[in-house]
């Protein structure tokens, strides 16, 4: 079935030689980081992760929220979704990807990276992420993949596949849950230490995932002429209302709690974000550009009027996946680092190599989506013909 | 990175001599460690003593930096003048960050003017090992909070987890910023963290830690705290003392006579 | 019918006859290596008397790597620092031991790795014979 991604178009072929660059320019800043090791970056003793760490955070999310056309389609049964299934599980995929390599991106060893099996250590929740990680890549890309493979023979998809499908709806709430574990365990960091952050993450994920899903098949459409229906997508939009609801619902508990109880270290960290501490304020304007953001795609998205209306639609998704990706790409990570444990106030600042890093991550996981995408179009464009 | 290593050659101080293949034989011997017979033979057994320290912070003198000095040397713990590089064993700080949930209001000015010595706390329930996904750091069997470097993969998530910042990441080379080498203690490489081990290399030699030895006001009393008879109990049990942040349970080994 | 046979007929000549190039111009690529390349002398061993070790010299040459790691684990992660040798000495077990013993010459380690290929990290963070004073 690969072969398909390899007939395309001059502008699929230009497109994936723009990511091969962007790729190539990731993987060179990525060498002199080897190199030279961190230093690098932007981080430091105090803000000891930074970008990498915090897309990961986000793109974790964004793989989770395939269980959001996965559920209605499979457990509901809801036929509208029937086009838009295929297009969320290889989005996992390829989230999922981006999140290994963020991974190794962060690693100041990352040739030592198999010790984490060859020492399994059922304390720390890294080993439980990089289980569910890996779990979870393989299973939406092989029940993606035989589903697909079914449809371009015609006939039905075989029986073993179906458990698998059911077996990732768990499977995506465990991915998420487990790398909120990995921040709200630790003490002394007490923007994260809270227990609403696991249920703070799968809806921030399932209202920016599904925003992106969304952006996702419209791109589709206008490039392929593929279109996944326009009730798939007001349907999602609907889910990603309410989960954007239920995200900022948690953060404005997270105030209440922080601000009324007055315990200062709880408030430090919104603090610092938000309103600038002893004169820091780098990530002030950002913060308060993630909530005008939020907000607004959540005014659009609730006046059932606009939200049908494709541009308006596309405004609100655009303006949700950059809210939650300033919230939780940047601002949750750094946040709990400033300030320090011991009260020290270091902020970070984002580096060239850094950023290059990002990219060529960002290429990898969008090509590979192209690629599986490319695939799946074709495939259907087939069966439809 | 050859660049660097022959400047550490040269600063471990054998210079030219050392490159030449045919030198080889007309140095007797090596002046490496010596190594001897640990005091213990087997074994050891794990949870028999506990190591610790009390720190009298009335005695600590206010720019005195020997116990620095002496435990940086003595690892060859790196400096590159700059915060965001910094690796550090121990340090000095203001009781404000030494004990941030500690009483700031009205504090007699001799205790929030006074220095603060910080150092990893070898807790009895370390938040770092718990969250190693490689048991790279771990707890030993003496109480010791101890690193392999072997093993790190510089995930950072142990510093993530020190509620203490006792831990520092070698961000670079280490060995660019060792001004003075010590051939006593090997360096760390680039991409592992790395902190205090309480001398855990001398005290198989029954020596007291660096610091302890290096402190001229003799503010830093060491020892076993599984031991009733043992003088830091003593210590412990005649004086008033306290934790940093007894609050979040991890029982830190480190004690403060303020 | 015919032609497909021709056609395959015609198909399998020009695989053999890439297979055959390939072949040769593999055959005279590494001919000319062999007559280019350098002869490297054996290291030379170190007159040590070998019989201090913990082991035979053979044992020691095909395992002291094994020996190190099982050194580091036991040492480091158990406390278990002393190393009995078959006679009933009692050793240290550390990389110093064996740098100790093997002073004479500074070049012990590196001439066969450099022989071998081989590039252990030991020397990223720990003091080197070629470095010490």
């Amino acid at each position: 079935m690969i072969e398909k991604a390899l007939k395309g178009s001059r502008n699929y072929w230009l497109w994936i030689g723009l990511l091969l660059l962007c790729i190539g320019a990731g993987f060179s800043a990525f060498s002199r980081q080897m190199w030279e090791g961190l230093t690098v970056t932007g981080m430091g003793r105090d803000v000891s992760w930074g970008l990498y760490i915090a897309q990961f955070t986000f793109f974790v999310g964004v793989a989770a929220s395939a269980v959001m056309v996965v559920i209605p389609y499979y457990l509901h049964n809801q036929k509208a979704f029937a086009k838009t299934v295929i297009v969320g599980e290889f989005m996992a995929v390829a989230a999922t990807l981006m999140c290994m390599l963020f991974i190794l991106a962060d690693m100041g060893r990352p040739d030592r990276v198999l010790n984490v099996l060859l020492y399994p250590s059922p304390h720390a929740m890294v080993f439980w992420d990089v289980m569910v990680l890996n779990g979870y890549l393989v299973i939406n890309l092989v029940s993606a993949w035989t589903v697909l493979g079914a449809e371009r023979k015609g006939v039905s998809p075989p029986a073993w596949v179906k458990p698998i499908i059911y077996l990732s709806i768990p499977w995506a709430f465990s991915i998420h849950t487990v790398t909120a574990f990995l921040y709200a365990g630790l003490p002394g960091r007490h923007l994260w230490l809270t227990a609403v952050l696991a249920p703070r993450f799968l809806a921030s994920a399932f209202a920016a995932g599904t925003s992106l899903l969304i952006l996702v098949t419209l791109i589709l459409k206008k490039t392929t002429g593929f279109d996944a229906g326009n009730e798939a997508r007001q349907k999602l939009a609907v889910l990603a209302t309410y989960a954007g609801v239920a995200n900022f619902f948690m953060i404005g508990t997270e105030f209440f709690t922080a601000f009324y109880s007055n315990v200062p270290a709880h408030m430090h960290g919104l603090q610092y974000l938000f309103f600038g501490l002893e004169g820091k304020s780098a990530l002030v304007p950002w913060m308060w550009l993630s909530l005008l953001l939020g907000f607004g795609a959540l005014a659009i998205l609730f006046n059932p009027k606009l939200r049908q209306t494709s541009k308006w639609l596309v405004a609100a998704c655009v303006g949700m996946v950059s809210s939650i990706w300033i919230d939780k790409g940047v601002g949750l990570v750094l946040g709990g680092f400033v300030p320090s444990p011991l009260e020290e106030i270091t902020e970070y600042g984002v580096t060239l190599t850094e950023l290059t890093v990002t990219l060529g991550i960002w290429a990898v996981g969008i090509l590979v989506l192209t690629l599986l995408l490319k695939v799946a179009v074709t495939v259907k464009k087939e069966q439809e013909a | 990175m050859n660049e660097d290593r022959r400047s550490f050659i040269k600063k471990a101080g054998i210079g030219i001599l050392a490159g030449i293949g045919s030198a080889a034989g007309l140095f007797p011997a090596l002046s490496l460690e010596k190594t001897v017979l640990p005091a213990w033979d087997e074994k050891p057994e794990p949870g028999k003593h506990r190591w610790g320290m009390l720190i009298d912070t009335r005695k600590c003198a206010g720019n005195c930096k020997e116990c620095v000095a002496a435990c940086h040397f003595t690892h060859n713990v790196p400096d590159f003048g700059n915060r965001k590089d910094e690796v550090k064993w121990i340090w000095k700080s203001s009781y404000e960050h030494v004990f941030p949930t500690a009483s700031q209001q009205f504090q007699s000015p001799g205790v929030t003017e006074r220095p603060y010595v910080a150092l990893c706390n070898h807790c009895a329930e370390p938040p770092c090992t718990k969250a190693c996904p490689t048991e790279a750091t771990f707890r030993r069997w003496d109480g010791i909070v101890s690193m392999d470097y072997h093993r790190c993969i510089g995930c950072r998530f142990c510093m993530a987890a020190c509620p203490y910042g006792s831990r520092s990441f070698n961000w670079r080379d280490p060995r660019e910023g060792i001004k003075l080498a010590s051939t006593e203690y090997p360096t760390r490489m680039q991409g592992v963290v790395e902190k205090c081990n309480f001398c855990s290399e001398r005290l198989v030699k029954g020596l007291d830690p660096a610091c302890v030895e290096a402190c001229p006001e003799q503010a830093l009393v060491f020892g076993d705290l599984n031991d009733p008879g043992s003088e830091i109990r003593k210590l412990l049990e005649s004086t008033e003392t306290m934790q940093r942040k007894p609050e979040l349970g991890t029982k830190p080994s480190v004690f403060y006579i303020i | 019918m015919k032609r497909r046979r021709a056609t395959l007929t015609k198909k399998l000549i020009m695989t053999a006859a890439a297979v055959l190039i390939l072949v040769l111009a593999g055959v005279y690529a590494f001919r000319h290596e062999e007559s280019q390349a350098e002869k490297i002398a054996a290291p030379a061993a170190a007159a040590v008397d070998s019989s201090a070790c913990i082991g035979s010299k053979e044992y020691m040459r095909a395992n002291h790597m094994r020996v190190l790691n099982e050194w580091r684990h036991s040492s480091v992660r158990d406390g278990n620092r002393v190393h009995v040798a078959p006679d009933g000495r009692k050793i240290e077990k550390s990389l110093n031991t064996c740098l100790n013993c093997h002073s004479s010459n500074r070049m012990f380690c590196f001439n066969c790795h450099m022989y071998a290929n081989v590039k252990p990290n030991c020397w990223n963070c720990h003091i080197s014979p070629m470095e010490a004073p």
